[in-house]
């Protein structure tokens, strides 16, 4: 017997023939039916640039607004009540556990992508010290992927989720390039990893530093928008 | 900034020592290959790990994650309280000459710091019976929590000690809310809240001790054992205690007083089983009992208000159809998690619609005057024998409406109904010697 890693209910756990014959551990980390549907995945119909769920197939308004080289983004569910509710106890409580949750439908949505390099947005020294863990490369099982960009060490800021879209917009430049970048970025495809899209301003910076260290092309992926 | 007062009796984690001296150990304690929680007391399993290799407690997440870099602070507890006259009291309400008895017997064991189990019928008035004790206590500078399972008890509870106690301060304390904590003679709390203490409280009463989920959580048991004083003592608080319970009162483990009575001195209506063979096979057609349908139209014609509990929340929509089938309308349904429940309660309350259909959780703490109870499927499971027993309470509770029906349909007899009706006999044959009236 083992238990739904977010909402605690016993599972009726199915043990496969091969499991009983070597005697191997169950995996500990499992997820109930009903949690691993609390989410609402986006359908074809979105905005072909932010990833954004709607009713039809045109480009949003945010989108419309933006000015510069174009980043297009996908994303794999909406960010709506229950979505909340999982990123208020994986990140903000930092309930690490939970990031199971979302591995099979991230490396999923991955398979669908196209790109040669993966550089997931990463997290500043305190919040490694503190919360413990990057809550992106958190939903990577054994996909590949490279720690291409830093967080500016003198980048110290409220966090994002604390601050108004028009504050948000007006963000510095975050990040820096490793220092081993140009090898692993030269000539790339690049898809970066976030977990919610909110105005995109965050991984327009990155995407920025990505073409300078000599990225062809950069795309991006969320898991939230 | 954190003052002294705030480490006092409790255990806060911090990364660093604060600057006041209060004495820390580590947050997760390791023994042998294991890792156990000080804040909660379980233990951590081999997957409670961060990338960085911190380790974390998942149990008690809620009250802000305990990781292997946290330390727990705190400072004795000092009871640093200004002594006031008569505990604060300002109640002016009257016990009756029953409730003064129970009273003098809970102030007599809290006196002499021994655990005690006040076992007081629905009705009985269980909170106004505690207050000698509690000002007694609270006037000895004692440090005393009032603590529940459930958050609604709590809520309801705090406006009332405010006011019968007016002279002391009080702090109320509950997961998810804003107020800042605040050091305090009388502490109003969720048994959670519980955790973040150590060896605090001279005195704490535990209300509606067998309410989930308490009576089967070693976490919260432990919670309440570790915020006492070793020195201290706990007053239990029920209208149906477990068999745990009843266990250790008949073992003479635990001292009990009996409020067999309601305050109004009449005994608790007795459950009234009828075998309703198959009625869920009927449901399926719409039908529903022949005899629940005479009597709810009886009640109908007869003007008497009612509630009809049902098994389960998918229960509500069917029967609530199959009544309307046979032509008793105008109830609504309601169960725990309806948005519109409020609404709904007080529309009963405020006799504007003549019955509910709900689940089981108006089992506590919500009364209708002169309301008549009946039970579909009081053999299912989820009606756990002090379910039913609080169901029954229902009834009866005001004084103009002392008595009232309490009608149970089930498939078959089960030990649950059994052991109620048994409970129910045994409290009003200790009523009846208490001079009770049906
Ligand atoms: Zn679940
Ligand atoms: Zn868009
Ligand atoms: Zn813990």
């Amino acid at each position: 017997m083992s238990a739904c890693v977010w909402c605690g209910r016993q599972l009726q756990a199915t043990l496969t023939l091969a499991q009983i014959w070597r005697f191997a551990p169950i995996a500990q980390a499992t997820v109930c039916d009903t949690c691993q549907h609390r989410f609402a995945a986006i359908t074809s119909q979105h905005c072909p640039a932010c990833g954004r769920q709607q009713i039809d197939e045109t480009v949003c308004l945010d989108c419309q607004r933006w000015s510069g080289r174009p980043l297009t983004n996908h994303a794999v569910y909406v960010y709506d009540v229950a979505m909340k509710a999982y990123m208020q106890q994986y990140k903000f409580q930092g309930d690490y556990a939970l990031r199971v949750l979302m591995q099979a439908p991230l490396a999923a949505a991955l398979q669908r992508e196209t790109y040669d390099v993966l550089v997931p947005i990463p997290v500043d020294q305190t919040t490694w010290r503190t919360r413990g863990f990057n809550q992106v490369t958190g939903w990577l099982r054994n996909q590949p992927f490279q720690q291409a960009l830093l967080v500016r060490a003198t980048h110290k800021e409220r966090p994002q989720s604390a601050k108004a879209r028009a504050d948000r917009l007006r963000t510095p430049q975050p990040f820096t390039l490793a220092p081993n970048a140009s090898q692993i970025l030269h000539g790339q495809r690049v898809l970066l990893l976030d977990d919610v899209y909110t105005t995109g301003r965050t991984l327009r910076h990155a995407a920025d530093q990505i073409y300078l260290g000599g990225a062809k092309a950069v795309t991006s992926l969320t898991l939230a928008r | 900034m954190q003052n002294d007062e705030d480490f006092f009796g409790r255990q806060l984690p911090l990364r660093g020592a604060p600057a006041n001296g209060a004495v820390g150990q580590r947050a997760l304690r390791t023994v042998g290959e294991r890792r156990q929680c000080q804040r909660c007391g379980q233990w951590l399993a081999v997957t409670d790990r961060l990338a960085n290799g911190d380790w974390y407690c998942r149990q008690c997440l809620q009250l802000g994650r305990l990781t292997s870099q946290h330390e727990l602070y705190t400072i004795p507890e000092p009871n640093r309280f200004a002594r006031v006259k008569s505990g604060g009291l300002t109640w002016t309400g009257q016990l009756s000459a029953q409730q003064d008895v129970a009273a003098q017997a809970v102030l007599r064991h809290v006196k002499t710091r021994t655990d005690h189990l006040l076992w007081a019928v629905t009705g009985a008035g269980k909170t106004e019976i505690v207050y000698p004790a509690l000002a007694w206590a609270l006037a000895q500078g004692w440090r005393v929590a009032w603590t529940s399972p459930r958050v609604d008890v709590c809520l309801e509870l705090a406006p009332r000690l405010r006011q019968a106690f007016g002279g002391v301060a009080q702090a109320l304390l509950y997961g998810g809310q804003a107020d800042p904590y605040a050091y305090c003679p009388l502490t109003i709390c969720t048994t959670h809240q519980l955790l973040r203490f150590k060896a605090a409280f001279d005195l704490i009463v535990v209300d509606e001790v067998d309410a989930f989920p308490l009576a089967t959580s070693p976490m919260l048991q432990r919670a309440i054992a570790n915020a006492q004083k070793p020195q201290g003592c706990h007053l239990l608080l029920t209208a149906t205690p477990g068999n745990d319970l009843q266990q250790q009162v008949r073992r003479h483990q635990l001292a009990v007083t009996y409020v067999p009575l309601r305050y109004h001195g009449h005994l608790l209506p007795q459950i009234d089983l009828r075998l309703a063979w198959r009625w869920r096979e009927g449901l399926l057609r719409n039908r529903l009992p022949s005899a629940l349908i005479h009597q709810l139209r009886g009640y109908l014609a007869k003007h008497q208000r009612f509630l009809l509990f049902v098994p389960h929340v998918v229960d509500l929509p069917v029967i609530s159809q199959a009544l309307q089938l046979a032509g008793i309308q105008g109830g609504v349904t309601v169960h725990a998690a309806d948005p519109d429940r409020p609404t709904k309660v007080q529309a009963m309350r405020d006799e504007t619609i003549p019955f509910l259909i709900t689940t089981t959780i108006l089992e506590r703490g919500v009364t209708f005057p002169n309301i008549a109870v009946v039970i579909l499927g009081g053999d299912d499971p989820v009606f756990s024998t002090a379910a039913l027993v609080q169901i029954a309470g229902r009834v009866g509770r005001s004084a103009d409406f002392p008595s009232g029906q309490v009608t149970c349909y089930c498939h078959s007899h089960t030990k649950r109904v059994r052991l109620a009706r048994g409970m129910i006999a045994h409290l009003n044959l200790q009523g009846r010697r208490q001079g009770g009236r049906p």
